[in-house]
């Protein structure tokens, strides 16, 4: 090998002497070996010269050359091929498929391409073809299981482009925002998020970017790989490169691409259909001794659904067929999976590349429209791409990435207390969900489902002003949520080849998007009526020179960068809403504001100035050693103290080429250190005051809750990470091992302090959250045949987190907080204990036995909102992806899944409370329902020892009081769950159209799928109807509660693709 | 020329690289740097009807009852934050209390100073009648002390009295702008200073009678309130930005969650009480006052019971904190005690109840014939009681002012134990100081309450 490679130098070297050889044209066809194949795009490339061309659509390729020269044929994906001309004039390559090439060329942080062997750090890439598997409406979310170390969670797709929040190795900011940085084609963008924890879910920003553009993506799993961006580098990188037109295609290649699926709503939350709504059960009476139906109450508490007529809510409407009838009070089953309707994404793209000597050039366009399971709910997406490149002399290469997306959505509200997810909390089984679809009688007036109870002298209604809830469909259809989003980013750049081995790269890099949200609540709700609208503007502009220099003498290879960045943010917003009700019904606007409208309008500047520099030594391509350095100045630091250094420094050996072995392929051990950090927002180091509500003529301030900090400093994380690479049996298996370990240091965090001080947070830099874990990625192709093809990838990554050191004095941080009926619950994280454990209220326990503790009515004792549960985080993540292929069929399924961690869910408990969950109307075990009076024999078991007494109890108690007044209300710890789960996420049947009829159509390929986004929950163990991998809601960064989650959506479609 | 090259590019990254930013680059454009001191105690102000309008306060009372989802008013072993009073009005005031600057232009800096000690005094005195010991000398220092201590109630006490004569001590003449209570007016807070005094030394009856007395008449030297002019009230506007809660709650939110007690209507309906009608709507279903039995969970129902009064849930309502009234109930207990020679209790009782009649309903006609009834007039042999009971009807809506003078004085005599539940003692500290400021909590918990902080530990003046 080595011999080899000093010949191949020695040819280098006395390229001048071959200059003088014979001059030839070289002609041939690239295929892929396995089937036969055209491949196109193939470099070619006279070996030691800048000399090359690319292989046309039908594989082909023509090229000048000396007759002594060596060729080289590369292509992503595929092994890399040297074959000496030797005087021949055709030369035909077979290209073999390479997993995961030895040659292959990632990009790297600032977009510098380098060779993967000679990396120190990990790194582990995704193929544009697999975000693209099954149109994800968040193609964040297609990252899901892919990657080692990468967890994504995100909402379910009845949000309509919800979040997708991506962790890397484990929880690195207490504060939860530890998202990484998105960065495509060398532009950060922003992946802002203007939801919050409840309501609609604008989703994160990050989804703008066209799925069918990208042509792979290569996450930077912390600061070993991410130190080149310094400050904007600790939780990592999605550094995403999109597809480009080929230089040297004569032809123009068209793609188009449509999908059509449907979405329908699933996994609903099992209910009991034995009673319905009231406090007891039996019925009040109007005046004429007629029963009626507890509307006034939204529990299903109440009597037996056995049929008796009775008057329903429908009955009290004087405009409805119904009004003043009795009906028979039966159950309705299915009420709520009635709401769901099936929705559909249809997806249209088209793309048009090319290119010649000079040029390339792509244009792609694409059009997503979302109808979703809830109604009224849509997504619309067009994105427009253009990506072109000109050679302006030898020398002078001027090129361009120019991406406008567009959104346009109505999205349904989701949390508890917002829009339908009240179904599982607060409901009456005894609606008909049909009946409230026409919410609107003819005289305008709204049909709502809870209300007033009927006169007691009149037996009449004449309030109908909902209690706690809206229709529905009132909610659906007038108390609309939109907006709207526009969005451009891309750069311009001219690169300047100044010597064959030095070459200057200036670029201006922007992101630019407008955000539009506007919310209305309608009259004749519970609500007062408003409107609210806000426009978000966002400018993000990356200044940037970067001179790089390449050099492969005899043994060493060199590969230096230098350059500087000036990144600028522009934002402002307006946001208004009307206070105290609308002027006039229908008259949306900030002008029918009857009291003074709240409003606030917001500018932001901050820039950040950096220098940096790196070396990459590479030693008989053996050895490697990187090191890198970067200055970042922060504008939003203390003026005296803005000025910080990021060093980093990896190493790695092919211990491969020193050994010889038949099995292994290759291997590699590598090992670096680095330091990346981050800053905070704007004007948090100097003292504000707050506009206070005005009263009367008196303009009030206030003393913010938060205490800025003139003395802040940016968080710093330092990262140790090693590894291992390994081939076997020529590429049919592979192994990577990685152990890292991040400490985060002086992470900038809003420390909740005791309000006693004045202040609820304090801004500080708090010590020290250290993550440490393993990573394995398995790859391999069990089968191998001329006719099938199974690839597999197998990921896994255990992370565990401890929270070495907070701050001076104090030891618990509280990252969040819920509270419903005056019972709060924690996320807190101490010294010395794994991240983020959850806090609530337990049973109290005989400290003996571990028996629950009774009352002296036999009700269990609780504990204080204070007992620990332990950390929510799983102990592992992973993914596990498969791709066959059979002749002309290809299948792929992507299993992604998670082992521990732990949450609790609202739902369930407030089911629970309600006496909707089945769990209410149980057999006991005097084979009596639970609900059945004590005396017969019904009643909810308890067992436990007596506070008072200290004496074993057992005993019966009323279902309702035990449910609705204790368990349900007070006891979390009997709603928490484990949230492992293995999840079918994705699934693609393929069938690629044959050779023969494409000679007979005017196209090149026709490929048809069969596809199923998030198919089936292959196993969970938290019950039925709630799914662990889809809890965190909106902008919550850490899953640790649900409450009022969205509906599971699972959809099923087709996707045809044709070039030509 | 290579060399030329990278010189040149090198110099232009050191020039991007500065350090220097615009000098304002991070100075909040949004927000102002500055405030006025008056700005500031006119939002402290805005929390002085939060103090009173909370369903707890009403059920510690017993003033209303709960017609569905009962459960507060079961009184479950719950925690209550007190964090927001720190943060909110207490941090406000503290600032203008530290500031070195406060500026004349809003009336004399001594006025400003005063008021906000009065007011903050206030929201002190509230806090630790509910909670006992509270964190206070170590308290509102920002990063200076993130973990204060707790002092005792009878430390607390005593310091609030000090506070609240250098107030009186330090007015001058001369009004001060943004003051949304009093406009202004100062002979009006240093009346409400002494008048805060003269209640929290009456507090102190059972406990330390000598300071008591001795502090009740300090007070009344320095001049009370005379009228009804003088009262803390607090007007909501008619204007969502300004409402009062129970409109909020009531209207806004279609909350009719409230009814009276079958206490209170049992107290005020055989006597003709005339601010029963202010108080509560007659019941919907009989056209009657029916009051609701506290606690109760099954019959329940807004038909049938008296709920809020229309002018109670008024989206412009006043909202009274310190009255003239609870100045003459608190004069006829003095004499009742012989605190005083000054006057006698039945006369006072007498002013106190016309008094109340006339800030509940505008007008004292018929009060003659109302005290004359043998169930109001005063009684010498059960002075306290009769005092006691009166007040507690007077205090309408502001339940825990009213539930301290239970806890003191033990009437009304006759409140409700839902479910064997008696009544709580106080408030339990927030759940969060547990773990923000645990050192300090769980001293303050051993101390007082034997290490179990429950809503039935006994404050320090409560014997």
């Amino acid at each position: 090998m080595r011999n080899k490679l000093t010949i191949l130098a020695l040819l280098a070297i006395f390229q001048i002497s071959s200059m003088i050889a014979q001059e030839r044209t070289v002609s041939g066809t690239v295929t892929v070996a396995s089937d036969g194949m055209p491949l196109p795009g193939v470099n070619v490339l006279v070996k030691g010269t800048n000399q090359g061309t690319i292989t046309d659509m039908d594989g082909e390729y023509a090229i000048e050359v000396a007759s002594d020269a060596v060729l080289v044929f590369s292509s992503l994906g595929f092994e890399r091929q040297e074959i000496p001309v030797n005087n021949q004039t055709t030369i035909n390559v077979e290209m073999v498929e390479d997993l995961e090439g030895l040659d292959e060329v990632v990009v790297t942080a600032l977009g510098i391409s380098r060779e993967k062997k000679s990396l120190g750090y990990a790194t582990q890439e995704v193929d544009g073809e697999d975000m693209n598997l099954t149109n994800e409406q968040n193609v964040l979310g297609s990252l899901a299981g892919r990657v080692a170390g990468v967890q994504v969670t995100g909402s379910s797709g009845a949000s309509m482009g919800g979040t997708q929040k991506i962790k890397i190795r484990g929880v690195n900011s207490i504060s939860g925002g530890d998202q990484p940085l998105i960065v495509v084609d060398g532009t950060p963008i922003s992946n802002a998020n203007f939801s919050g924890s409840a309501g609609a879910d604008f989703g994160n920003l990050g989804q703008d970017v066209n799925p069918s553009d990208i042509e792979s993506v290569n996450v930077l799993k912390g600061p070993a790989a991410s130190a080149l961006y310094g400050i904007r580098g600790q939780y990592g990188v999605i550094m995403i490169t999109t597809k480009k037109g080929q230089r040297g295609v004569k032809d123009v290649q068209v793609q188009v691409n449509s999908s059509f699926s449907i979405e329908k709503a699933g996994n609903f939350l099992p209910k009991q259909n034995m009673y319905g709504a009231g406090s007891s059960q039996s019925f009040s009476t109007l005046p004429n001794g007629d029963p009626y139906v507890a509307i006034s109450v939204d529990e299903s508490w109440g009597p037996k659904m056995d049929g008796t007529p009775v008057r329903q809510v429908f009955s009290f409407y004087p405009q409805d067929p119904t009004y003043g009838q009795l009906t028979p009070f039966v159950p309705h089953p299915d009420n709520i999976e009635n709401y769901y309707e099936t929705g559909y994404n249809l997806n249209n793209g088209v793309t048009v590349s090319g290119g010649n000597e000079n040029t390339t050039f792509r244009l792609s366009l694409n059009d997503t429209r979302i109808e979703g399971v809830e109604p009224n709910t849509y997504l619309n997406r067009n994105n427009l791409g253009l990506s072109a490149a000109l050679d302006l002399s030898e020398e002078l290469t001027l090129s361009t990435n120019i991406n406008y997306a567009r959104n346009d959505a109505r999205r349904p509200g989701q949390g508890s207390e917002y829009g339908v997810a009240y179904f599982n909390q607060w409901f009456q089984r005894n609606l008909d969900m049909n009946r409230l679809k026409d919410y609107k009688y003819d005289d305008g007036t709204f049909l709502h489902w809870n209300l007033r109870n009927p006169s007691s002298s009149t037996g009449e209604i004449t309030n109908f002003s909902p209690l706690y809830w809206n229709n529905p469909y009132f909610d659906a259809y007038e108390n609309t949520s939109e907006d709207t989003r526009d969005r451009f980013f891309g750069d311009v750049s001219l690169k300047y080849q100044i010597t064959p081995e030095i070459d200057i790269t200036g670029a201006i890099r922007s992101d630019m998007y407008t955000q539009n949200i506007e919310g209305r609540t309608a009259f004749g709700g519970k609500s007062l009526p408003g409107y609210s609208v806000g426009k978000y503007q966002n400018k993000e502009f990356n200044y940037e020179l970067i001179a790089q220099y390449n050099k492969k003498f005899e043994d060493f290879s060199v590969n230096g960068t230098i350059g500087g960045n000036i990144y600028n943010r522009n934002y402002t917003y307006l946001s208004q809403a009307t206070v105290g009700g609308l002027s006039a019904p229908g008259f949306y606007n900030i002008d029918a504001s009857i009291d003074r409208p709240s409003t606030t309008s917001y500018k932001l500047e901050k820039q950040i100035r950096s220098a940096f520099g790196m070396i990459s030594l590479g030693y008989l391509d053996t050895y490697f050693v990187d090191a890198s350095i970067r200055n970042d100045n922060s504008s939003a630091l203390p003026e005296d103290n803005n000025s910080y250094w990021y060093p980093s420094i990896s190493g790695s050996m092919i211990f491969s080429e020193l050994i010889e072995s038949d099995f292994l392929t290759f291997g590699k051990l590598r090992a670096s250190y680095a330091q990346a950090g981050s800053d905070l927002s704007p004007y948090q180091t100097t003292p504000a005051y707050g506009v206070g509500t005005v009263y009367g003529n008196v303009n009030t301030l206030y003393v913010p809750d938060n205490l800025n900090n003139p003395n802040i400093e940016p968080s710093f994380a330092h990262s140790y990470e090693a590894g291992v690479d390994l081939r076997f049996f020529n590429n049919r298996l592979g192994l990577d091992l990685t152990y890292y370990q991040q400490k985060n240091k002086n992470q900038i965090i809003n420390l909740d302090v005791s309000g006693a001080s004045g202040y609820s947070s304090s801004t500080i830099n708090a010590g020290l959250i250290q993550n440490q874990g393993i990573e394995l990625t398995l790859t391999g192709q069990p089968i191998k045949t001329d006719d099938f093809l199974w690839d597999a990838v197998f990921n896994i990554n255990r992370n565990r987190s401890e929270v070495v050191e907070l701050a001076p004095g104090i030891d618990v941080y509280t990252y969040g907080s819920t509270t419903y009926s005056s019972v709060s619950s924690y996320l807190n994280s101490y010294e010395g204990e794994a991240f983020g454990s959850l806090i609530g209220q337990a049973y109290q326990r005989d400290e003996a036995t571990g028996e629950i503790l009774l009352d002296q009515n036999n009700m269990p004792l609780y504990t204080d909102a204070t007992h620990n549960f332990g950390s929510v985080l799983p102990d592992f993540t992973g993914g596990f992806q498969n791709a066959f292929r059979y002749k002309n069929f290809s299948l792929a399924a992507m299993i992604d899944f998670q082992g521990g961690g732990q949450f609790f869910s609202r739902s369930k408990m407030l089911g629970v409370r309600t006496g909707q969950d089945p769990l209410t109307v149980a057999i006991n075990d005097r084979g009596m329902n639970v609900r059945d009076p004590l005396e017969d024999g019904g009643g909810v078991k308890v067992t436990g020892i007596s506070a008072e007494t200290g004496q074993p109890v057992e005993a019966y108690v009323d279902a309702r009081s035990y449910y609705r007044n204790v368990v349900g209300r007070r006891i979390y710890e009997e709603w928490l769950y484990d949230a492992s789960y293995i999840k079918l996420r994705e699934l693609r049947l393929g069938y690629t159209f044959g050779e023969n009829l494409m000679n007979s159509l005017p196209f090149d390929t026709v490929n048809l799928a069969l596809i199923a986004r998030n198919p089936a929950m292959i196993w969970q163990e938290a019950p039925d109807g709630i799914d662990p991998s889809a809890i965190s809601t909106g902008s919550q960064s850490i899953s640790w509660y649900e409450s009022g989650q969205l509906a599971t959506v699972r959809s099923y479609g087709i996707n045809l693709n044709i070039t030509f | 020329m290579k060399k030329t090259y990278i010189i040149i590019f090198l110099s232009t990254l050191i020039l991007g690289s500065c350090s220097d930013f615009d000098e304002d680059i991070n100075i909040n454009p949004n927000l102002p740097n500055q405030a006025s001191g008056t700005q500031l105690i006119a939002n402290a102000q805005l929390y002085l009807p939060g103090l009173a309008s909370s369903p707890k306060g009403e059920f510690m009372a017993q003033y209303l009852a709960e017609t569905q989802y009962v459960g507060t008013s079961l009184y479950p072993q719950e925690s209550t934050s007190f964090y927001g009073y720190y943060q909110g009005p207490l941090a406000n005031l503290q600032t203008v209390l530290d500031s070195d600057d406060l500026s004349g232009s809003d009336g004399p800096v001594a006025n400003q100073i005063a008021v906000a000690k009065i007011l903050r005094a206030y929201f002190y005195w509230n806090l630790t009648d509910r909670w006992g010991d509270i964190p206070y000398s170590d308290a509102l220092m920002g990063s200076e002390n993130f973990t204060p201590e707790y002092d005792t109630q009878e430390f607390i006490y005593n310091d609030l009295f000090n506070e609240l004569k250098e107030a009186n001590a330090m007015m001058v003449s001369g009004s001060i702008n943004n003051d949304i209570v009093y406009g202004g007016d100062m002979s009006k807070w240093k009346k409400l200073g002494n008048t805060i005094r003269l209640f929290m030394a009456l507090r102190l009856s059972e406990v330390d009678e000598g300071t008591a007395q001795d502090e009740f008449n300090a007070a009344l030297e320095d001049g009370v309130f005379t009228s009804n002019d003088d009262n803390l009230v607090f007007q909501h506007l008619a204007d969502a930005n300004n409402q009062n809660y129970w409109y909020s709650q009531v209207v806004a939110s279609n909350r009719e969650w409230w009814a009276l007690t079958e206490n209170l209507v049992e107290e005020m309906k055989p006597v003709d009480d005339p601010r029963l009608e202010v108080y509560g709507n007659p019941a919907r279903a009989t056209g009657e006052y029916v009051g609701l039995e506290f606690g109760e969970e099954e019959n329940i129902g807004t038909e049938e019971y008296s709920l809020l009064g229309s002018q109670i849930f008024a989206q412009d309502a006043p909202v009274y904190l310190v009255t003239y009234a609870q100045v003459l109930f608190a004069k006829a207990e003095a004499a009742a005690r012989n605190w005083t020679t000054e006057g006698d209790a039945a006369t006072y009782y007498e002013e106190a109840v016309e008094a109340s009649i006339e800030q509940w309903t505008g007008s004292s006609d018929g009060v003659d014939e109302f005290l004359s009834q043998p169930e109001i007039a005063f009684d010498p042999e059960n002075a306290i009681e009769k005092i006691s009971n009166q007040r507690w009807v007077h205090l309408y809506m502001f339940g825990y002012e009213a539930w301290s003078e239970w806890r003191r004085t033990g009437f009304p005599n006759d409140l409700v134990e839902p479910n064997g539940a008696a009544v709580p003692t106080r408030l339990s500290y927030p759940d969060n100081e547990a773990f923000n400021n645990e050192a300090n909590y769980n001293e303050a918990v051993q101390r007082q309450f034997g290490g179990e902080d429950s809503i039935y530990g006994k404050v320090w003046w409560d014997e």
